[in-house]
């Protein structure tokens, strides 16, 4: 069953006193199933993360439509959560609170939020922190923080743009395990932008490859290794073959967005 | 010296100490050596002599307390309008764009040309004296604390949009507490503004406070009072400030490194 349908979206910006309108994204359509874990693979500048904007209904298509669960998206809400590539953790409140922060403007009562903070703060390894400040968090944990405070809220998707990219390659690897192992238990349907050819086919069941700027989908290529996935997964052939492929398709991207 | 190399702390505060040693030191090296006429000068004898008749023959301490209730008085009126409608105009674009000409304008008109006119409405009693502080306190902190809100990181907001904070949630639990220390901050500088305009306003028609006491000095020739006077109120602001900082530093734990 389709959770996330995109259909015909585009997006074009308006020219800077009187300059040509910058086309970011040609027409897009994806579907997005339930329990998927999608990845979106593009460029510098390829509209991906404009594309998760507008799900996140932080930006407005020029054309087309975006439904969850059947139901136009509009504006931002709780049921499509993000978490960004800056860290965006509210720096007056504590880990815990940042966590509780969603279920708070809900309305749920105090317990009943500490209860669903304590237990997503063990799930990403920060009971010890609850009662940090994110000023006192190293970048990996922030984002950790980050992932729990979106999945407090329960929400019917879950978007990541580019979450890992400022981390070191050490802690990102550690990063992608600790999402996956919880899609693996939670099935949450995720949908995920990236540049990184190894982190898109790591997590995906599913990776979307955009093209240079105006950015369309250029291939969809499915991810058929097994779960769980172990990091030795990197290793593998099936693994090699896969990143080959999209390394092809996606260099010739690049070449094009790098000579504009 | 290497440019932005730090210092050790005790050599931060000798210095800062030699600084008060020097400025001593040459001011009664030109009154006690003669080089400066007693009429226009007193000596720093003269002036701790002067400011001790001051504070125990004089009430002095009167006249202190006084001036400080003035300007904590007109402060705290105009933080309590300013900060308010400061947020509203950060966070609401329309709020901002009916307000924001008036306010620029009225930032640069300056407190003590307001002196004459104020008298001529509420007298020469502590209403003028609070209006003058409200005047050049006012809208200064509106437009600070204006653009302190309005420049609220965007992305915490669009965090908080994705978590589902609506209109009041985003105003009252991301944009007031993320811009609580700068508008704290700005309190404490326009504090410091404040103290400038009492006195402008104590030596206009007035019977008591610091402003009073050193019009009353120049009359008698006793300079040495009124440099008490002044010191008066630098150490008053130095207290001052060290407090509001002590404070911020408190309420605020998680913006201090």
């Amino acid at each position: 069953m389709s959770r996330l349908l995109i259909e015909n979206v585009s997006r074009v910006f308006p020219g800077v006193r009187g300059g040509v309108p910058t086309r970011a994204l040609e027409p897009v359509s994806l579907t997005v199933g339930d329990n998927d874990f999608v990845t979106i693979l593009g460029p510098s500048g390829c509209g991906k993360s404009t594309l998760l904007r507008m799900v996140a209904g932080l930006d407005v298509p020029t054309t087309g439509r975006i439904l969850l669960e059947q139901v136009p998206v509009a504006e931002p809400g709780p049921d499509r959560g993000m978490v960004f590539q800056s860290y965006t953790l509210f720096p007056w409140l504590t880990v815990a609170e940042n966590v509780a922060f969603g279920l708070r403007e809900k309305g749920v009562p105090a317990s009943e939020r500490s209860r669903v903070a304590g237990e997503w703060l063990d799930r990403v390894g920060l009971t010890a922190f609850a009662q940090h400040y994110p000023k006192q968090l190293s970048g990996g944990m922030q984002q950790r923080t980050a992932i729990a405070r979106a999945l407090a809220n329960d929400p019917a998707i879950l978007l990541l743009d580019e979450p890992f990219g400022a981390l070191d390659n050490q802690t990102r690897s550690l990063m992608q395990e600790l999402l996956l192992g919880i899609w693996e238990r939670d099935r949450k349907t995720v949908l995920f932008v990236t540049h990184d050819i190894e982190e898109a086919i790591f997590l995906a069941s599913r990776v979307v490859v955009m093209s240079a700027r105006p950015g369309r989908i250029k291939a969809e290529v499915s991810v058929e290794l097994p779960h769980p996935r172990h990091y030795t997964l990197k290793t593998s052939p099936e693994f090699s073959r896969l990143k080959a492929r999209l390394t092809e398709e996606i260099r010739a991207e690049a070449v094009l967005a790098a000579s504009h | 010296m290497k440019p932005l190399a730090p210092i050790s702390n005790p050599a931060r505060i000798a210095l800062g100490i030699l600084f008060f040693v020097l400025f001593f030191a040459a001011w009664a090296y030109a009154t006690f050596g003669g080089y400066v006429s007693k009429t226009f000068l007193a000596d720093p004898l003269t002036m701790v002599e002067e400011g001790w008749l001051l504070l125990t023959k004089h009430g002095f301490l009167g006249d202190i307390a006084i001036t400080i209730w003035r300007v904590v008085g007109g402060f705290v009126l105009a933080a309590l309008v300013a900060v308010p409608l400061g947020i509203l105009m950060g966070a609401y674009k329309p709020i901002e764009a009916f307000f924001e000409p008036f306010v620029s304008f009225s930032r640069y008109l300056p407190a003590s040309a307001f002196i004459p006119l104020l008298i001529l409405w509420a007298g020469i009693g502590e209403l003028q004296k609070l209006l003058v502080i409200f005047i050049g306190s006012f809208f200064q902190v509106v437009l600070m604390v204006a653009i302190a809100v309005g420049s609220v990181r965007r992305d915490l907001v669009e965090a908080a949009l994705t978590l589902g904070a609506r209109d009041r949630g985003i105003l009252l639990r991301v944009l007031i507490p993320a811009s609580a220390p700068e508008i704290a901050e700005i309190l404490r500088l326009v504090l410091g503004w404040a103290w400038t305009y009492v006195i402008v306003a104590e030596l206009i028609g007035s019977s008591a406070g610091i402003g009073h006491m050193i019009i009353d000095s120049q009359a008698l020739l006793a300079t040495g009072q009124i440099i008490f006077g002044i010191i008066v109120i630098g150490v008053i602001g130095l207290i001052s400030d060290f407090l509001f900082k002590a404070a911020n530093r408190r309420l605020f734990p998680w913006s201090f490194p």
